[in-house]
């Protein structure tokens, strides 16, 4: 960095003072200097100045005065105050209300102002510095959020018009028509739409803030049942919800946890199975919800049980996208929920979920 | 409890949604008429021209969200100034592909709508929007 470039601004009512410093410092910054507080503003306003050295005593305006009224004005020159005698008064002032970097006692030791300027100049390029990737930082995140709105959107619809086209082909008994080219492409559609929306889970999960609203577990499993099971009227659910008490949690991931749970419950079903069952069971008290959601399914494999909250895990014999616990994980890390699993290839897989309850 | 519905309204840009939309819904035989709108002002102005002809106006409205220059929410603020009669007679179901927390939020929060509903159409899900609504 070439230090000429450091614009300093130097305000005091001695001309001798102001000589001296120019003839001090003039190598190594660009220096103005003004006569009074009311010159020194007329400077700041035409030119950008890096750091700003007032006198506290001078006539009208004071250095600590001077500097409280360019507070909102003037925000970014980093200010060192320079001041004969001590007055501690008008130092806890300043340092309270006129944001001063520095304070210097007259006269001043060059070495020791040398130093402040440059380590003020720091300050200033650090502050500057800051505000870009800040502003940078807010430009990405916007654009994020347009690409997630327009995945949802203009991604999806073209999706969402195949399925339909393949919803009338069912309907005017077509579907056989092409041997099994059109269950080909129902199975490739309904694969992209779930990847779609547990993309979308995921972002939102990871962005949204935490919201507090009251959640009423005996609606939101009526929905999600419904929702899951419409393609699959085999499995049979059992519901048990204990809740006499409001509970409050973040709706959003409370739903997202559950539904990723359900519909993981019905699609690793043992399809040899007869009596295809899950058990659902919720016991509300004033600090944690209780869930226990049961299946009788294919059950996971023991070495695989510490894998399957790890994003893409998937396994050779069950074709899942690798996301669905992963989310589970991710939106109960948000909420400060816990998980744990039992299962075995017998009997099936039992998830125990704690949320708490955040009245 | 509203009579059994005759005349059904889309309201989509999308032309291949609107093909396939009505197709469904005249293999389901839950609507006799469909009136075909590509936007939001195509409705509007379908509505205006029938305002006192009860006959020609829809008994159901299904209403896609994003469309260009007047989206469904746009066509909703317009809709709410028309007279009683017809906002009695006319109900608005939303029909989109949107997964954005805010625009089924905004849907649902509308009291023009009774229903948002997901594309692909299912003829079974609105079947049912349709029995709590009107006698079928």
């Amino acid at each position: 960095m070439n230090s000429s470039t450091i614009r300093v601004l130097y305000i005091d009512d001695e001309e001798n003072n102001l000589n001296a410093f120019k003839a001090g410092f003039r190598r190594q910054y660009e220096i103005y200097t003004a006569i009074s507080a009311a010159e020194g503003l007329k400077i700041l306003e035409n030119v950008i100045v890096h750091v700003i050295i007032a006198d506290q005593k001078m006539p009208q305006t004071t250095g600590v005065e001077f500097f409280k009224s360019i507070v909102n004005t003037f925000p970014d020159p980093v200010r060192i105050l320079l001041t004969g005698y001590t007055d501690i008064e008008a130092l806890a002032d300043a340092i309270n209300h006129g944001d001063i970097y520095r304070y210097i006692t007259k006269p001043w030791n060059d070495l020791e102002l040398h130093n402040s300027i440059k380590n003020a100049y720091d300050a200033y390029k650090a502050k500057i510095d800051l505000r870009e990737k800040i502003a940078e930082l807010e430009k990405t995140n916007d654009e994020l959020n347009r690409f997630i709105y327009s995945i949802s959107h203009e991604l999806r619809a073209p999706l969402v018009s195949a399925m339909g086209i393949v919803n009338v082909v069912k309907m005017e008994n077509l579907f056989h028509s092409s041997g099994e080219y059109w269950g080909m492409i129902e199975t490739c559609s309904n694969k992209l739409d779930y990847y779609i929306q547990k993309t979308l889970q995921y972002y939102k999960n990871n962005k949204l803030v935490h919201e507090k609203s009251p959640v009423d577990f005996k609606t939101i499993i009526n929905e999600l049942i419904e929702l899951y099971s419409y393609s699959d009227k085999e499995t049979h659910f059992t519901v048990d919800i204990i809740q006499d008490i409001p509970f409050y949690g973040d709706a959003f991931r409370i739903e997202v946890i559950l539904g990723n749970l359900i519909s993981n419950a019905i699609k690793y079903q043992k399809k040899e199975e007869k009596n295809k069952k899950v058990e659902i069971h919720i016991e509300v008290t004033k600090d944690i919800a209780e869930i226990t959601i049961s299946d009788n399914g294919m059950g996971i494999l023991n070495e695989h049980l510490e894998k399957i909250f790890t994003q893409f895990f998937k396994s050779k014999t069950n074709h899942g996208s690798g996301l669905g616990l992963f989310i589970v994980k991710e939106a109960l890390n948000k909420i400060s929920g816990k998980i744990s699993v039992s299962s075995n290839t017998i009997d099936g897989t039992t998830f125990k979920i704690i949320i708490p309850n955040v009245k | 409890m509203l009579n059994k519905p005759r005349k059904v309204m889309l309201i989509d840009d999308n032309e291949v949604d609107l093909k396939i939309n009505s197709k469904i819904i005249t293999i389901s035989k839950l609507f006799d008429d469909i009136i075909l709108c590509r936007s939001g002002e195509e409705g509007l102005s379908y509505l205006n021209q029938h305002v006192d002809n009860e006959a020609e106006l829809p008994d159901f409205i299904l209403l896609d969200i994003q469309m260009p220059e007047m989206d469904g929410f746009d066509f909703l603020e317009i809709y709410k100034k028309f007279p009683k009669s017809i906002k009695d007679k006319c109900l608005i179901a939303i029909l989109s592909s949107t997964l954005d927390f805010g625009d089924i939020k905004k849907a649902e929060a509308n009291p023009y709508v009774i229903k948002l509903l997901k594309k692909p159409l299912f003829p079974k899900e609105l079947e049912e929007v349709l029995k709590k609504h009107f006698l079928m």
